[in-house]
């Protein structure tokens, strides 16, 4: 607020800030108001993609937890787990149940509304089952542009609302975000990473809807789907397995290859052809975005959680605290990351554990547990420097809390440098993943959960034939996320940090994140 | 060790002791096995201050005023010695008995660019006290925020501005108000001024005044700028290397300072009037390291009224000089630990690196009359140096030009009215007093 004016009272300052946000909400509805009357429309149109991820990431943690419960309860009484067992069995049923309910839900880009999926009546057409009679592949892009559309203007609206709060009901006129925000809006090089992350993370979300078709149908139970289509030598429409179609639409070099943007014979659209057992590339690239955004995403959240507490402690305390998490911390980080990873995914291979996510909870942890000594060591510097500064001198002088200190005087300067060097070694671990992945034999995500690496390892052999389209095109995707996460973390560290402004003059810079 | 004592004119008026420190000691390092001998920063110092006192602190960089102030407001934990604050000693205190204290000693820091967090507004960061000790209710937080601009000098305005919005003497304001907010009895400020602009510096120092009146406060003022000190403080203390040096009144240390230390810092201030005769006493070399000061009078090194031993009365002040540096020289080379190399070298008899001693007697000694008795040393001492022994050639130079003032400790005498001590050798009776000495040696050079 401008306060500059003699006509500022001190009931008005006083005042001021005892009025909770909700209050300065009610006392001027309308901009308010008429942001989240947009974002209710906004969600409202795609509630039942939201609902069901909603409700299997419940369904998911309820089988965690009384899978754990269950461990526990098993180590004092056996009858006790039968009944646990039993709870959980009812209560996945249940959820479910919702997840299938809320899948059910129709939404407004959803492949219900936007049907792709259709067969020819005749040798040139018409098209029957796409929407409104449209070839497959241009209601698939229709379909894919609109959700892209869609989900950019969702980010966009999230933004409007910082910006709704910042300009009608923040008390201060300036702060320091708005300098970084200002500084990002420059960043060319920047806003490229935050683009690449809301598509994939887009991806990750609304995957389902994205590819030409589903997972289960393509891919997990091809077997279980019939599709119909125009069979050229009968000349009539004819019913297929998806299984047997994909068995028939190989990409295996010159001899059999449905490339991309081309049509098999099945009347099925393939945007980057098929992989090398016939299966859609595209659906399976979706497929592996969640899982991959998934436990790149958990495990670097977990990683940074411990890094930010403990560069702080080993910097607030110094001495042999600092010493011993250093001693820990090379002590973990000697360990091969690849050896641990193999050697985890033995022993729990056939462990409750080792089956969340399809085996991604685990390597989650792993990688949680094998990162967090980078982040530390990036940020213990910047936290000792900040652990020197006289304010935080000041604060233990008036008795302070160490937690509170560590966490009004130190964590927001070293948030900073957290994001970009998380958002850079994102990157390592999805490759890392993929890695498992390409490796396969019960490593990385296991089959037929879709996953990147294993998209490039099965065009392994046809990189030289005219079927190169499975191996480039899913290093690509893979080659973008990295790239993006990279520019990211450029972006931020040059909106944080105005000294190193001279790293945003030019896009020349940009090859130095990459 | 001066309650018991009477106290004059306007310290006592507010009467009673309100810090009284007792052989306090502050040392660094040291503990472990593989770290050398400590810093002793604070060694052995004793005072009181008198509430509503303004009490100096003086002393070059490093002499560990800065060290004293923390350790008065338990930012550091004292290694030996009592605080006793009103009567309890606080370098016992802990947990909430701390917490409850820390809220009568506030300090204020020298560089106000680093003692305010910028991502705080200025209310955040006066109120951040209050919502540590959960003080009153909140709208009073507020209210006392809003009191507390007002009494330093802001407007209640700034209370949503960050600190990068205010200049240096803004910032330092802020800092003020945030010390007293806990309405403390006491403060230290730590070079309150020195980083600051010297049109603001006169401000705040106003500032300050003002405040200890409205507010009772007891100050104890850290400084290197002596007009500043004696402008505002009640009493100076002249700190050099963890030692007190000095603590009388201000008027009786400017105008009558007994201690040789103190004398030299105060013929560094300028004269206004160039037809003032004053001699300025240049202190030679640098203070020796606090990890290993030295065996006597901390200031021995330095001192131009240094005692000198008996049997060399016939050598002359340049000389003596001379031999002082000698052993400056001879003292920082045996601190300098050998390689492997050159401990083999040492043991073969080729060692060579320190053969520039001689060099250093020849700068030295070259152009003047030196007595044989004292070449003699210096010439056996040399050849230590050079045969890598260096720690041999200062134990001979000690045995050899050690006086009182190398030998023990001084005690610290009460040399006049005013509470008036000073810590010297040459307040005993046996030896001649510091005035006459320091003006036959300075003038002599």
């Amino acid at each position: 607020m401008s306060d500059t004016t003699a006509t500022t009272t001190r009931e008005e300052l006083t005042g001021f800030e005892r009025v909770p946000l909700r209050t300065r909400i009610v006392e001027s509805p309308r901009p308010f108001l008429q942001w989240l009357a947009g974002l209710f429309a906004l969600v409202a149109v795609e509630f039942g993609t939201y609902a069901t991820l909603a409700f299997a990431m419940v369904e998911r943690a309820f089988v965690g937890v009384t899978a754990l419960v269950e461990l526990l309860v098993g180590a004092v009484s056996g009858s006790a787990t039968s009944t646990v067992l039993d709870i959980q069995a009812a209560g996945s049923t249940f959820l479910t149940g919702l997840t299938e309910w809320a899948g059910s839900l129709p939404t407004l880009f959803g492949r219900e509304t936007i049907p792709n999926q259709g067969y020819m009546l005749g040798p040139n057409g018409p098209w029957k089952g796409t929407f409104l009679g449209l070839e497959p592949a241009l209601a698939w892009a229709l379909r894919l542009t609109l959700i892209v559309v869609y989900a950019l203007f969702v980010s966009y609206w999230l933004f409007r609302g910082w910006k709704i709060y910042r300009d009608h009901y923040r008390q201060a006129d300036w702060t320091p975000t708005d300098d970084m925000v200002g500084r990002l809006r420059g960043h060319r090089w920047g806003q490229f990473g935050i683009l690449v992350l809301l598509l994939y993370l887009s991806m990750a979300i609304f995957g389902p809807a994205l590819g030409p078709t589903t997972v289960e149908q393509n891919i997990q139970s091809s077997y279980s789907h019939e599709i119909k289509y125009y069979d050229t030598e009968a000349e009539s429409v004819e019913t297929v397995f998806v299984g047997e179609a994909n068995f028939n639409s190989k990409s295996k070099g010159s001899g059999e290859n449905v490339g991309p943007m081309t049509y098999d014979n099945y009347d099925r659209f393939h945007p980057f052809g098929t992989l090398s057992n016939g299966r859609d590339l595209f659906t399976f690239l979706m497929g592996g975005a969640r899982i991959t955004m998934i436990v790149a995403g958990m495990a670097i959240g977990i990683a940074t959680l411990i890094a930010a507490i403990l560069s702080m402690v080993s910097a607030y305390y110094a001495g042999s605290i600092d010493l011993g998490i250093l001693t820990t911390a090379d002590g973990i980080v000697s360990v091969p990351r690849l050896i641990l990873l193999i050697m985890v995914s033995a022993v729990f291979a056939n462990h409750w554990l080792g089956n969340i996510l399809d085996g991604g909870f685990i390597l989650a942890l792993v990688f949680a547990f094998t990162t967090w000594p980078l982040l530390w060591r990036a940020v213990r510097g910047p936290a000792l420097q900040v652990a020197q500064e006289e304010w935080v001198d000041a604060a233990r002088s008036f008795g302070q809390r160490p937690r509170t200190i560590m966490r009004k005087h130190m964590l927001p300067y070293i948030v900073g440098y957290l994001l970009v060097y998380a958002s850079m070694t994102t990157g390592g671990i999805i490759i890392s993943l993929s890695a498992l992945s390409f490796l396969g034999n019960g490593l990385g995500i296991s089959a037929p959960t879709p996953a990147w690496g294993r998209a490039v390892s099965l065009g392994q052999s046809y990189v030289a034939t005219s079927s190169w389209h499975i191996s480039l095109l899913s290093g690509l995707v893979i080659v973008v996320l990295v790239t993006g996460l990279n520019a990211l973390g450029d972006g931020i560290r040059d909106a944080i940090d105005p000294e190193t402004e001279s790293a945003e003059a030019e896009e020349a810079a940009a090859g130095g994140g990459a | 060790m001066n309650s018991g004592i009477e106290q004059p004119e306007q310290t006592a008026q507010l009467g009673e002791t309100l810090i009284e420190v007792e052989n306090l000691k502050k040392h660094y390092g040291g503990g472990g096995m593989f770290e050398s001998s400590s810093v002793k920063a604070v060694d052995g110092v004793s005072f009181s201050i008198q509430r509503g006192e303004t009490l100096g602190l003086v002393g070059e960089s490093g002499c560990g005023k800065s060290t004293l102030g923390r350790t008065l407001v338990r930012l550091e934990e004292a290694t030996e010695g009592t605080i006793s604050f009103d009567g309890t000693d606080i370098t016992t205190l802990s947990g909430d008995e701390l917490k409850t204290w820390r809220r009568n000693a506030q300090m204020v820091f020298q560089d106000p660019e680093s003692s305010l967090n910028d991502r705080m507004t200025v209310g955040e960061i006066i109120r951040e006290p209050l919502d540590a000790h959960d003080w009153k209710t909140k709208t009073e937080r507020q209210e006392r925020v809003l009191d507390l601009l007002t009494s330093v000098g802001l407007r209640e305005e700034h209370y949503y501005r960050y600190p990068h919005q205010f200049s240096g003497g803004q910032r330092q304001r802020v800092g003020i108000a945030r010390a007293l907010a806990l309405e403390p009895e006491f403060l230290v400020l730590d070079e309150p001024v020195s980083a600051l602009d010297v049109s603001v510096q006169a401000k705040i120092i106003t500032l300050l005044e003002d405040l200890q009146e409205e507010f009772d406060l007891t100050y104890l003022f850290i400084a290197h700028d002596l007009a500043v000190v004696r402008h505002i403080c009640d009493r100076v203390a002249v700190m050099y290397l963890g030692k007190m040096m000095e603590i009388s009144d201000t008027e009786a240390v400017y105008a009558d300072a007994h201690n040789p230390y103190t004398r030299s810092l105060l013929s560094a201030i300028p004269h206004p009037d160039p037809s003032t005769s004053s001699h300025r006493i240049t202190l030679p070399g640098t203070p020796p390291s606090p990890r290993d000061p030295p065996t006597g009078c901390q200031f021995s090194t330095r001192c131009p009224a240094k005692i000198r031993p008996e049997g060399y009365k016939h050598v002359d002040e340049a000389v003596w000089d001379a031999i002082e540096r000698f052993r400056e020289v001879v003292r920082e080379r045996s601190r300098m630990s050998l390689s492997t190399v050159d401990r083999l070298k040492r043991q073969l008899g080729s060692f060579s690196a320190y053969d520039d001693i001689d060099e250093t007697v020849t700068d030295l000694f070259g152009d003047l009359d030196v007595p044989t008795d004292v070449s003699e040393h210096i010439e056996t001492a040399a050849g230590l140096v050079k045969e890598g022994r260096p720690a041999d050639a200062r134990d001979h130079l000690n045995d050899t030009f050690n006086g009182a003032c190398d030998l023990k400790r001084p005690d610290f005498h009460p040399v006049g009215e005013h509470n008036h001590m000073s810590y010297c050798h040459r307040h005993e009776s046996d030896y001649e007093d510091v005035t006459p000495v320091i003006t036959r040696r300075t003038s002599d050079s």
